[in-house]
């Protein structure tokens, strides 16, 4: 039983990263009907970005982190409108900006490493830690629950997972702004009709999403140890699956997917030996089932808006 | 429109996932089995070495007073680190050069060195051999220090036809004991199964009923692993309970971990590479796992203890070489001498900055040193000559292996690293321990590991 939950943990520990950026792929799906393709490679440049800060300046990483999100939000406004706007919109073929996120792709990953580091290097964690002398970055402090120990990484995950729920939710729901967005989202010509800036939205839409992106990021590279040139390559496959799973368009979905893909990757890796080393099948045999019975996944709305 | 829509989502995460399996699917062994049997038939001038099919003339001397090797190795992406082997190697190729050369019989070399950058990838390596070497073989002279174990495998039939040699390839696969490939040789990395069996008699002396754990890739590196530990515990008491396996590319193995602890292992053997290998040991601190730990030996860099922490504080490994991160060796003078070549000639490295306390920079050094050494011992300067002179190494030893290591290799016995340091990591002074006494396990490479892993 204890082991069980232990695999549960060391799911929700990943979920929250794969659903972080899940959500981010979902806020500028829902504000533009664009999937980003380059989305961890944004992530990566910021993470290497914090590192920067904390290596370089020694400034610590609870400040990093705020000072990171800010300045990829600018960098996530600043790509909207100098690389995805002249290429995309109405009468636009949709290959040209599927091109140019892939080309961003791959950019942004040479240039962190040009810019930055091409090495693994170690990451301070913004939580609990255990420092001893040889040890650059501290290790996550344990928390006894019930006679099972849990990473203080995870619970950081978790509660981040939170945070980021709630604040989208707010905005969303709760605001005038929000209200633009969902507007620009749902109908951009009427938008524009009764004088909603719908590009300002656009590129608040991307903005939103590179910060939210940073802040994920830099959170797996301090929960993984470090941060490298391939850490987001392979999260960014596992939240495009939660997005598959949940519904592109779908916050929520995405939160759910990206703990149904861990959790399910880590009781396959638990109990399952004979899918040893490609427990990946699980999780995505349960997206092609999900999709075959709902194309639009399990929390997506069946009419997909143009924008 | 809609149906559309969905489509498109669809081809493109499944162009994802594909672009993603190709690039996590690194080791795969696209290579040929087979190759021309050097059986050393009748006719063999070299024992060993089978010339009658060779493509192009291998007693042929060199011409001019250059001899061009090339290589081909990770420069960008996620394996760059690996790019600091070479600047152990070329630092040393500099330093001969100032000092006059290579004499081999009476003539005497100036190296001259190529690389190209294959990020890792099996076929680009091929692609940078053909290109440097040349399909007649007249590019380059001998090929060096190309690191992975797939990608020699991806160029040895190519350079077996044309009788190139590949010289001390930059990994510690148990394939470079196959007799079918007598151009090519591996280097002082010791063999992967001896890892295996020096932890198993680690734990006989200190543990002899251990129940181990093991984490291992799910590839041909993970199975010698495997199968060379099952091979050292017949006739123990020690038992491997529990394996593990994660997908090559995959740094995250913090459930393999648990299952590992889970198990009731009290040992545990971490045959995890690259970031898995810190990742598993940070894992296994949060289990609270704490049982005698071996790291694979591709895993004692600075730069993923580093990650590991105090997380790695206890694990034993073992080595052959001098580590510059170790303050027992800071005054002694062939350290001092490596260091001194190494900021003189290659201070600056494609753009790297130097760091001296980096290992791996002084095992190519090393294996250039060998090399070196081993073309001024042959006969001619001709690639047979030179071959052949590789090929019979007898106790030689270099200024930056450890006291007493000496490498040893014949047409029975190709394997170079079998005299091995166990070592032990201190967290807090930031190194590597020697512990215990040298263990020599020269010539009986073949014998501890199944033979399907050598031959394959």
């Amino acid at each position: 039983m204890d082991l069980f939950v232990s695999f549960i943990l060391n799911g929700i520990g990943n979920g929250a990263i794969y659903a972080s950026v899940a959500l981010a792929l979902v806020l500028i799906f829902r504000t533009t009907g664009l999937l980003n393709l380059a989305q961890g490679e944004m992530a990566l440049f910021s993470t290497y970005f914090a590192w920067w800060l904390t290596s370089s300046f020694g400034m610590s990483i609870f400040l990093a982190i705020p000072v990171t999100i800010v300045a990829s939000m600018a960098g996530g406004a600043a790509i909207e409108r100098t690389l995805i706007r002249p290429v995309y919109g109405p009468g636009k073929s949709q290959l040209n900006v599927l091109i140019v996120m892939l080309g961003m792709f791959l950019a942004l990953n040479a240039l962190a490493q040009l810019l930055f580091s091409d090495q693994a290097e170690p990451m301070p964690k913004p939580w609990p830690t255990n420092s001893s002398a040889g040890d650059p970055t501290g290790s996550s402090q344990i928390v006894e629950v019930l006679g099972q120990r849990i990473s203080w990484a995870t619970i950081a995950l978790a509660i981040a997972l939170v945070v980021e729920c709630v604040v989208l939710y707010v905005l969303f729901q709760r605001t005038k702004l929000g209200l633009k967005l969902r507007a620009v989202a749902n109908n951009t010509e009427s938008a524009r009709l009764v004088g909603i800036n719908s590009s300002a939205m656009l590129m608040l839409g991307w903005a939103l999403s590179a910060g939210l992106g940073a802040f994920a990021g830099t959170l797996a590279a301090s929960a993984r140890g470090s941060v490298n040139p391939g850490l987001m390559a392979i999260i960014l496959v596992y939240a495009f699956s939660a997005a598959a799973l949940g519904g592109f368009d779908s916050p929520v979905g995405a939160v759910v997917g990206g703990m149904v893909v861990a959790i399910a990757e880590a009781l396959t890796i638990g109990y399952v030996d004979a899918l040893s080393g490609i427990e990946l099948v699980v999780p995505f045999g349960i997206i092609l089932l999900v999709l075959l019975v709902r194309p639009q996944g399990l929390f997506g709305r069946r009419e997909v808006e143009r924008v | 429109m809609r149906r559309s829509r969905n489509r498109a989502l669809l081809a493109i995460l499944a162009a994802l996932v594909l672009l993603f399996g190709a690039c996590s699917s690194r080791d795969d062994d696209s290579a040929s089995s087979g190759g021309d049997g050097g059986g050393g038939e009748d006719g063999a001038e070299v024992e060993g070495i089978d010339t009658s099919e060779c493509a192009s003339d291998p007693t042929a001397e060199i011409e001019g007073d250059t001899i061009k090797i090339v290589s081909s190795y990770p420069q960008s992406g996620l394996t760059a680190a690996f790019a600091e082997i070479a600047r152990g190697w070329t630092a040393y190729f500099e330093k001969v050069n100032a000092e006059g050369g290579v004499t081999i019989g009476d003539r005497t070399f100036q190296l001259e060195y190529e690389d190209l950058d294959d990020e890792y990838n099996p076929q680009q390596t091929a692609s940078n051999i053909e290109e440097l070497v040349g399909t007649d073989g007249e590019g380059a002279f001998a090929v060096f220090s190309v690191v992975g174990t797939a990608n020699n495998i991806n160029i040895r039939d190519f350079l077996g036809d044309l009788c190139v040699p590949d010289l001390f390839a930059a990994t510690g696969s148990v394939a470079w004991g196959n007799p079918d490939y007598p151009w090519l040789t591996g280097s002082t990395l010791s063999p992967y199964s001896l890892e295996s069996q020096a932890f198993v008699q680690y734990l006989e002396e200190n543990q002899p009923g251990a129940k181990v754990g093991m984490l291992r890739q799910a590839d041909e590196f993970g199975e010698t692993y495997e199968e060379s530990f099952r091979n050292a515990i017949e006739g123990t008491d020690i038992e491997l309970v529990e394996v593990q396996e994660y997908p090559v590319g995959s740094d995250e193995v913090s459930s393999q971990v648990t299952a590992l602890a889970g198990s009731g292992a009290d040992a545990f053997f971490n045959g995890g590479t690259l970031l898995a290998c810190p990742s598993a040991l940070t894992a296994q601190q949060q289990e609270g796992w704490d049982v005698p730990t071996w790291v694979s030996g591709t895993c004692i860099s600075k730069t993923l203890t580093g990650i590991a922490g105090a997380a790695a504080d206890g694990v034993i490994s073992m080595t052959n070489l001098k580590d510059p991160q170790n303050p027992k060796y800071d005054d002694d003078p062939d350290m001092v001498e490596f260091q001194e070549v190494v900021a003189e000639y290659a201070s600056d490295f494609k753009g790297r900055e130097l760091d001296p306390e980096n290992a791996i920079i002084g095992y190519g050094y090393t294996q250039a040193e060998l090399f070196v050494m081993a073309m001024e011992e042959a006969e001619a300067p001709t690639r047979l000559a030179i071959m052949d002179s590789v090929r019979n190494m007898e106790d030689v030893s270099t200024g930056l292996m450890l006291d007493g290591v000496s490498v040893t290799n014949g047409p029975e016995d190709n394997f170079l690293g079998e005299t091995v340091q166990l070592v032990q990591y201190d967290a807090a002074e930031v190194h590597f321990d020697e512990i215990g006494e040298l263990i020599d396990f020269e010539g009986q490479t073949a014998e501890l590991t199944p033979e399907e892993l050598i031959n394959g």
